[in-house]
């Protein structure tokens, strides 16, 4: 599996599993060979393995950082503090689980795009209308990102 | 007189806050407060009872399974469905398989670095490193040059100062007595253990079809089995899971357990610290012979008061009078006054947040100042988990559980007192992995046994019908989730979810106080806690740790500021 392709999020939580929501899409389509979409859930160290035997790592998730909802940052952070703050709610964190994988001597081969959510007050499955009309274009944009990795000599 | 504020709490992102008063060294007062908001029950109304397990599995990505079992047990209750035999195996592997790597992983990953010092690690010996190893365990990896490569690489993360693992501790505290070697063989087992447990957790992914967040079914488990056939249950994946319990096996006897009792050889003191509650409630779980049938689990079902060894009472979730949420200091309000205690059946989830501001300096805890309810158990404060567990099945004569325990007292050279407290607590979670793994072998042995005698059968299709089942029904599904005692209830009314709610472990351990004043589990141990650096409390989050929080599923949202304060506060 060269290239994993991981949305981060609970979807209990209404916008914070947008990451979810943009993998579950992009299984939909067509991929080329040898990407893997994964639904991350609020899967913590259990995720240790498949990012691991990936060559490279697309990270989708939501962050709270006061930006308008719906912004999408393309972030290639080195270290798990290069990571916006208030990254997810999840449970054993994000940066967690990439301390770990660093730790046990993977390269850091990651791309993270951070899609801005608002504050969340409610427990609800679905996305809000802004979140929800972001999709198809944060899709487009994972998309973009897999081909340029794949047409590049390195991947 | 200082008041420490310690948000988050956990390693792991977390969502739990500690305000401690401490008064000459010592916590004399201590607060509890869950600070995400929490209700995901409210999604559930209405929907399709057989998806409920889908939904509650999302609410944590530690223990993805636990919600799971306990949601389908709860429906199979409310609708008198009984699971085949390969069902309750396989539902057991799976429960044992989250025991193992969900222990491990807290010993080695969200708990060892209170006890060993990394930065101590530094400065080891190898061959003393090794020469430990050696004496303690029989596990191969303990050359010189082994514990010297794992120093080598430890010292690279320390210096580029970059990994939060490695920079949050407090390094260098006098509340660290490991030695050095010591300190560096702990390190070493936190890097394999991490290795070790993404192989573990395949049992999921072959019983379950996926993970993280594995498929469980209301009826039995959705695996076929045919020893010929690629994509079923088949002999190659069957000796696959033979060979990961086998290992399993080796990591916790060889490793954990070893670690586990050279580590607290230094900090016998912690003995005599966090006892707290000396209440203890335990549900029971590892049915043997059908879930209706509760002295056929492997861990017992029952309830010890003021640390009464001689006597367990017994406990019925159903009876209305025993199981109640309490509210007087919880962000809601109940339809019939805020001083009343209901019955999970009955239960209300409906916000009323009077808390401050956020970010703020301290919460009112004369007040409401907690997102978890109070549950009590005949109006008692139990504490739940492994020590609930241990302790019930001590006292309830299991041969297991006192062989075990027995070992470590004597190893340890300690009273049986000794296990109320916060090094009993953690060495219980020990002590209850050795028994799992040994159980799990006579699991997987009865699985192969009974698919060699023919019986294929994983899923009871009797009631999965919504047409045969009752106008209502009402179930309760408990489990025993790693961190405690577990329950959902739900009420179904023409086939949909008319109520569901979730008393989860972290409820009732860290919980605020009730109406009567009485603290919970983690409120009540931390009193009498040292603190010798109120800048650095290390010694709260030992005692904290040793519960193995995890408020999740306790709680279920950012904060109304999605604010975290990071840093130790001390006014």
């Amino acid at each position: 599996m060269p290239l994993l392709v991981l949305g981060i999020g609970n979807v209990l939580m209404g916008d914070e599993g947008v990451g979810v929501h943009v993998v579950r899409a992009l299984q939909e389509e067509a991929l080329p060979e040898g990407v893997e979409c994964l639904d991350g859930g609020t899967g913590s160290f259990l995720l240790l393995d498949p990012m691991q035997r990936a060559k490279k790592v697309i990270l989708i998730d939501a962050t709270i950082d006061g930006s308008p909802p719906g912004t999408v940052r393309r972030l290639t952070p080195r270290y798990s503090s290069d990571y916006p703050q208030t990254l997810t709610a999840h449970d054993i964190g994000l940066k967690d689980l990439l301390d770990s994988y660093y730790l046990l001597g993977s390269e850091p081969d990651v791309t993270l795009f951070a899609v801005s959510i608002p504050v969340i007050h409610e427990v609800r499955m679905e996305l809000s209308p802004e979140l929800e009309a972001q999709v198809p274009n944060i899709v487009k944009l994972v998309l973009q990102e897999i081909h340029s990795l794949r047409s590049s000599p390195s991947a | 007189m200082a008041r420490i504020v310690v948000d988050p709490i956990t390693r792991i992102e977390g969502h739990l806050r500690i305000e401690a008063t401490v008064e000459n060294g010592v916590i004399t007062d201590a607060y509890s407060s869950g600070t995400m908001v929490r209700g995901f029950e409210k999604i559930l109304k209405g929907r399709d009872p057989r998806d409920a397990w889908a939904f509650t599995e999302r609410a944590c990505g530690v223990c993805t399974t636990v919600h799971a079992l306990a949601s389908v047990r709860t429906v199979e209750d409310a609708l008198g469905i009984s699971v085949p035999k390969n069902a309750e195996l396989i539902r057991n592997l799976m429960f044992c398989t989250q025991y193992v790597q969900d222990h491990v992983v807290h010993f080695y990953h969200l708990h060892a670095l209170d006890w060993v010092d990394v930065v101590s690690a530094l400065k080891a010996d190898p061959n003393e490193t090794s020469t430990i190893a050696k004496a303690i365990s029989a596990w191969p990896k303990s050359s010189p040059a082994y514990f010297a490569a794992v120093q080598q690489r430890v010292k690279t993360f320390v210096e580029s100062g970059q990994l939060g693992i490695f920079a949050n501790g407090y390094w260098g505290h006098p509340a660290y007595k490991l030695p050095p070697a010591v300190n560096l063989l702990g390190v070493a087992h936190y890097l394999e253990a991490l290795e070790w447990q993404k192989e573990i957790v395949k049992i999921h992914a072959i019983f379950g079809g996926k993970n993280p967040h594995p498929n469980y079914l209301v009826g039995g488990v959705p695996c076929s089995i045919n020893l010929e056939e690629v994509n079923a249950i088949n002999s190659e994946r069957l000796n696959f899971v033979g060979s990961l319990i086998k290992g399993a096996i080796d990591m916790v006897e060889q490793v954990y357990l070893p670690d586990l009792l050279a580590v607290a050889g230094f900090y016998k003191d912690w003995a005599a610290v966090g006892g707290g509650l000396k209440n203890y409630l335990a549900y029971g779980d590892l049915p043997t012979r059908g879930y209706n049938q509760p002295d056929s689990f492997k861990f017992p079902r029952g309830a010890i008061l003021d640390r009464n060894l001689d006597e367990i009472h017994e406990v019925n979730p159903r009876d209305s009078e025993e199981i109640k949420e309490y509210i007087s200091h919880s962000w809601y309000k109940y339809s019939d006054g805020d001083d009343a205690g209901k019955h999970p059946w009955d239960g209300e989830t409906e916000f009323n947040y009077t808390g401050p501001k956020p970010p703020y300096a301290h919460l009112n805890v004369d007040g409401k100042y907690s997102w978890l309810k109070t549950p009590r158990w005949k109006e008692h404060p139990m504490e739940v988990g492994p020590l609930a567990r241990i302790l019930v099945a001590y006292a309830s004569g299991n041969d297991d559980v006192k062989e075990v325990v027995g070992e470590a007292l004597a190893k340890l050279d300690v009273p049986v007192t000794a296990v109320f407290s916060t090094l009993g607590r953690t060495a219980a979670r020990g002590l209850e992995t050795r028994l799992v793994v040994r159980w799990m072998k006579e699991f997987y042995d009865d699985l192969i046994a009974n698919i060699k005698a023919g019986d294929t059968r994983t899923f009871n299709d009797e009631k999965w019908d919504p047409n045969t089942w009752p106008a209502t029904a009402e179930g309760v599904g408990m489990s025993e989730a790693p961190r405690g005692a577990l329950a959902h209830w739900i009420r179904i009314k023409d086939k949909q979810i008319d109520n569901y709610q979730l008393v989860v472990p972290s409820t009732w351990n860290a919980s605020p106080r009730d109406g009567m004043g009485q603290r919970s589990a983690y409120e009540e141990a931390l009193i009498g806690t040292p603190v010798a650096n109120v800048d650095q409390p290390l010694e709260i989050l030992r005692t904290i740790h040793s519960f193995d929080p995890c408020i999740a599923c306790a709680v279920h949202l950012y904060d109304p500021a999605g604010k975290h304060i990071r840093q130790v506060k001390v006014v």
